[in-house]
C-alpha cells in the first residue's frame, strides 16, 4: 500500500472510530444483543411467583380433583399454582350433589372480594355442567399472563377429560398412555456434528441477516455523508492536489470499511464473552445457536463485499451533489437491489435451494444478503458460493470503475445537482 | 535541470461549450514571485488546477522543475486553492501532519517541522484544538502551514490575499517573502492587481483564457513608459479630461491618474492644474498593472505593448 493511500485510510478510520456514535454503537450493540438473549431466557425461567388461585365448583363433584391437579401442575419443573382450598364437601354422598345457588353465590362474592383485595390472584368458575359442556371461566386481576392461563386450561381440561373417560368406563391412565402424541424433535446435521435445533438457529440467522443489511446501508451512507462533507468544507481540492481521486476514493472505502469491521470485531468478542458467561448459569435452559466458522467468515466477507459495492455507489452520489438532502433522490435507485433482497428473503428461506433463491443469490447487489442467508440455513454447493462471490467481485469492479469516474468529476462540481443523463456523460468523458 | 520552476506549453481546456484556457504558454523562473493576473473568469484557477492535475488539460504540456509533470514532481508543489478547505473535525496538528503525508512527507518528519511553523504563525496554543474551533483568521494561517509544511520547492497560491484582514495580509506577505529568500518559487493568482503587484517579480496578464502580456514587472512597466501623472488637488478637476495631450483619466474625486498621449509633455498639464486648482501632489509615475491591463485589453496603447 502506498504511503499516501495509507495516510488516507488511517485518517478515515480514525475519524469514524473516534466519533461518539461509533463508541455508543459499539458498546450498546452487544448490550442490546445480550439483552435480547438474556431477558427472554430469564423471563421464561423466573416467570414470577406462583399464582394464588381458588376453585369455585358449582357441580360439587370436581373441587378436590381440580384443586389437586392445579397443585401438581408444573411449568418449567416448578409448581405454578398455590391453591386455596375451598370448603370441603360435608360427606362423600353430598359430593355429587350440585351446590345450591345460594351457597355458590355467597362463595363467589367472597372469592371476588379476596381477588380485589389482593389476597388471591384469581379463581376458576366451573359451571354445573362443566364435565359435559367443557366450559369454565377464570376471574382474575391479570388475565394477560398467557403461559399461566394456558397451563391452567390444560390442567383443568385434563381433569374433565379423565372424568368423562371414567364415566364412560375407561381407565384414564391407560387412555393417556395409548394416545401419547408424537414429539418431533428437529436436529440439524452439519460438519460441526448433530445438534438439536429448537428454532434458535433460524432466529439467530435472521438477526445476522438484519445486522448485515443495516450495516451495509449504514456504513455505505457514512461514505456518502463523508464525501459530501469533504465537498462542503472544500477540503477536497486540497486533497486532490496531493492524491489522485482514485486513491482518495479507495482510501475512504477501506478506512470506513475497516471501522465497520472493528465494530463487528468488538461485537463478536463481547458476544463470545456473553455466551461463555451464560453457559454456566443458563446451561440447558437456553439453547445457544450454533455459529460455524463458515458463517462467521461469510458474514465478514459478505459485509465487506456488500459494503464496497454500495459504498462505491454512495461515494459517486455524494460527489455529484452538494447536500445530503439532494442525495436522497439519487440514493434511492441505488438501494433498490438490497431492498428487493430483503423482500425476497422469506421466499429464499422457504426454499433455499429453489430456483428463485439460487438466481438472486448470484445477482451482485442482492447476493451479499441472499447468499449469506443460504449459507446459514443450508450449505449450498461450493461452486455456487464461488460463482456468487466472483460475480459480486466483478460487480464491485464495475461499480468502482463507474464511481471513480463520477467521483473524479463530481468532487469539484458545485451548483446544480446533475441528472442521471448528465452523470452518464461524466462517466463517458472522465 | 533547467532554471524554470514551471513551464506551460500551449495548454488549453474547454468545458461544455466554453473555452476556459486557450493555448496558454508561460515560463516561471525559479526563485521568483510570479503573478498570474486577470479578472474573474479569465482562466487563472483553471490554469493552476491543470498544473496540479486536478483538471487534465485538453492540449499542451506542463513541465515542473525541469521534468514533465507527474505526481512526484507535483509533490514538490504546495497548493493553496482559492476555496480554502480543512477537515472541520480534525485536531489541528493531526490535520497538518496528514496533509504533509498526502504530499509524500513522512509523519515523523512532518511532526518535527510542525512546531516552528505553529510558533511562527501564533498557532502553537491551538495545536490540540479541532479545526472548527479555530477563528477564520486562524484557519487561514493553518491553511498556509498545510501548504508549506512539506517544504515544497514551488508554492502555488490561488488568490492568497482573499478573505484576509490587513494584519493577516501582512503576515502572509512576510511569510511568502521569507520563503522566497529561502529559495522557494511562488506562483500566485489574483484579480486584485494592486494587492499583489509590489510582491511580484514577474507577471502574466490573462483575459478570457488567453495571455495578454507577460514578463518582468519592471519590463512591462517600462514598455508602457513613464507617461502617467498622479495628481492630488482641491477643487473641481473635471476640465482635465479635455486638456490637450491627455489620453485617459482615472478619476478618484480629489485624486486623478492622468494617462498622457505618447510623447506628450506633462508641463502644460502642471501649468493648467496649478492655475485652476490647489495642487497637493503632482508626480510622474509608472502606470499601474491595472491600467496596463485595462488598456491592453481594451485596445488602447496596443502599439506600446
Amino acid at each position: 500500500m502506498s504511503a499516501k493511500l495509507w495516510a488516507v485510510v488511517r485518517r478515515e478510520y480514525l475519524e469514524r472510530v473516534r466519533t461518539k456514535g461509533f463508541v455508543i454503537g459499539t458498546v450498546l450493540g452487544p448490550l442490546l444483543m445480550g439483552a435480547m438473549m438474556i431477558i427472554p431466557a430469564f423471563a421464561a425461567r423466573a416467570g414470577g411467583k406462583p399464582l394464588k388461585v381458588a376453585v369455585l365448583d358449582r357441580s360439587g363433584a370436581l373441587q378436590p380433583a381440580v384443586e389437586a391437579a392445579l397443585r401438581e401442575a408444573l411449568f418449567d419443573g416448578k409448581p405454578r399454582f398455590e391453591v386455596q382450598a375451598g370448603p370441603a364437601p360435608a360427606s362423600a354422598e353430598a359430593a355429587a350433589v350440585p351446590v345450591g345457588p345460594a351457597a355458590a353465590g355467597a362463595r363467589e362474592a367472597a372469592l371476588k372480594k379476596s381477588v380485589l383485595e389482593g389476597n388471591l390472584d384469581g379463581y376458576v368458575d366451573l359451571p354445573g355442567d362443566a364435565v359435559t359442556s367443557g366450559n369454565a371461566s377464570y376471574y382474575g386481576r391479570n388475565v394477560s399472563n398467557r403461559i399461566d392461563l394456558r397451563t391452567m386450561e390444560r390442567t383443568v381440561s385434563d381433569v374433565l377429560v379423565s372424568r368423562r373417560l371414567a364415566d364412560a368406563g375407561l381407565d384414564p391412565a391407560k387412555v393417556k398412555t395409548l394416545t401419547k402424541e408424537l414429539d418431533l424433535k428437529t436436529i440439524r446435521l452439519s460438519e460441526g456434528g448433530e445438534r438439536e435445533d429448537r428454532g434458535a438457529a433460524l432466529i439467530f440467522s435472521l438477526i445476522l441477516l438484519m445486522i448485515l443489511y443495516a450495516s451495509i446501508l449504514m456504513w455505505g451512507q457514512m461514505v456518502l455523508t463523508s464525501v459530501i462533507e469533504e465537498k462542503t468544507s472544500r477540503v477536497v481540492e486540497v486533497m486532490a492536489a496531493g492524491v489522485s481521486s482514485t486513491t482518495l476514493l479507495a482510501g475512504k472505502l477501506l478506512g470506513v470499511g475497516a471501522a465497520g469491521l472493528t465494530q463487528f470485531l468488538v461485537w463478536s468478542l463481547s458476544l463470545f464473552g456473553v455466551s461463555l458467561a451464560m453457559a454456566g448459569p443458563l446451561a440447558g435452559s437456553f439453547p445457544m445457536p450454533e455459529i460455524t466458522p463458515l458463517m462467521l467468515v461469510s458474514f465478514v466477507l459478505f459485509f465487506l463485499l456488500g459494503f464496497l459495492f454500495y459504498a462505491a455507489l454512495y461515494a459517486a452520489i455524494g460527489s455529484a451533489v452538494n447536500t445530503v438532502q439532494e442525495a436522497q433522490s439519487l440514493a434511492f435507485p441505488v438501494m433498490v437491489p438490497i431492498i428487493l433482497a430483503m423482500v425476497c428473503f422469506p421466499a429464499a428461506l422457504e426454499a433455499p435451494d429453489g430456483a428463485l433463491a439460487v438466481t438472486i443469490s448470484m445477482i451482485p447487489g442482492m447476493s451479499p444478503l441472499i447468499m449469506f442467508l443460504r449459507i446459514v440455513v443450508l450449505t449450498p454447493p461450493l461452486w455456487q458460493i464461488g460463482l456468487s462471490i466472483l460475480l459480486l467481485v466483478l460487480g464491485i469492479v464495475g461499480v468502482l470503475w463507474v464511481a471513480a469516474r463520477i467521483y473524479r468529476v463530481g468532487i469539484l462540481m458545485y451548483g446544480k445537482k446533475p441528472t442521471f443523463p448528465e452523470l452518464l456523460k461524466w462517466v463517458r468523458h472522465a | 535541470m533547467n532554471d524554470k520552476a514551471i513551464v506551460l506549453r500551449g495548454i488549453g481546456k474547454a468545458f461544455a461549450g466554453h473555452v476556459a484556457v486557450k493555448n496558454l504558454s508561460l515560463e516561471v523562473p525559479r526563485n521568483s514571485v510570479f503573478g498570474l493576473l486577470g479578472p474573474n473568469g479569465a482562466g487563472k484557477t483553471t490554469t493552476l488546477r491543470m498544473v496540479m492535475n486536478i483538471l487534465g488539460p485538453d492540449t499542451g504540456e506542463i513541465e515542473i522543475l525541469g521534468r514533465p509533470a507527474d505526481q512526484a514532481t507535483r509533490d514538490r508543489i504546495g497548493y493553496m486553492p482559492e476555496e480554502r478547505g480543512l477537515y472541520p473535525r480534525m485536531v489541528l496538528e493531526e490535520q497538518l501532519v496528514f496533509m504533509a503525508a498526502t504530499k509524500g512527507m513522512s509523519r515523523k518528519e512532518a511532526e518535527m517541522r510542525l512546531g516552528p511553523w505553529l510558533e511562527r504563525l501564533g498557532l502553537a496554543d491551538w495545536r490540540k484544538k479541532k479545526t472548527n474551533e479555530l477563528s477564520k483568521g486562524m484557519q487561514q494561517k493553518a491553511q498556509f502551514v498545510a501548504t508549506v509544511l512539506h517544504e515544497p520547492d514551488v508554492l502555488i497560491m490561488d488568490e492568497p490575499m482573499s478573505g484576509l484582514d490587513p494584519v493577516g495580509m501582512d503576515v502572509m506577505r512576510e511569510a511568502m517573502l521569507d520563503l522566497v529568500r529561502g529559495g522557494t518559487t511562488i506562483v500566485l493568482s489574483s484579480h486584485q492587481m494592486e494587492a499583489v503587484e509590489r510582491l511580484c517579480d514577474r507577471v502574466a496578464l490573462i483575459n478570457r483564457g488567453e495571455k495578454v502580456l507577460d514578463g518582468a514587472v519592471s519590463d512591462v512597466k517600462a514598455r508602457h513608459g513613464k507617461n502617467t501623472v498622479a495628481l492630488a488637488f482641491d477643487g473641481d478637476g473635471s476640465f482635465i479630461e479635455s486638456l490637450p495631450g491627455v489620453a485617459k483619466v482615472s478619476d478618484h474625486g480629489q485624486y486623478v491618474e492622468v494617462r498622457l498621449e505618447d510623447g506628450a509633455d506633462p508641463q502644460p498639464l502642471l501649468r493648467e492644474a496649478a492655475a485652476r486648482l490647489r495642487v497637493r501632489r503632482f508626480e510622474i509615475v509608472e502606470p499601474s498593472l491595472h491600467d496596463i491591463f485595462v488598456e491592453t485589453v481594451t485596445g488602447h496603447g496596443k502599439e506600446a505593448a
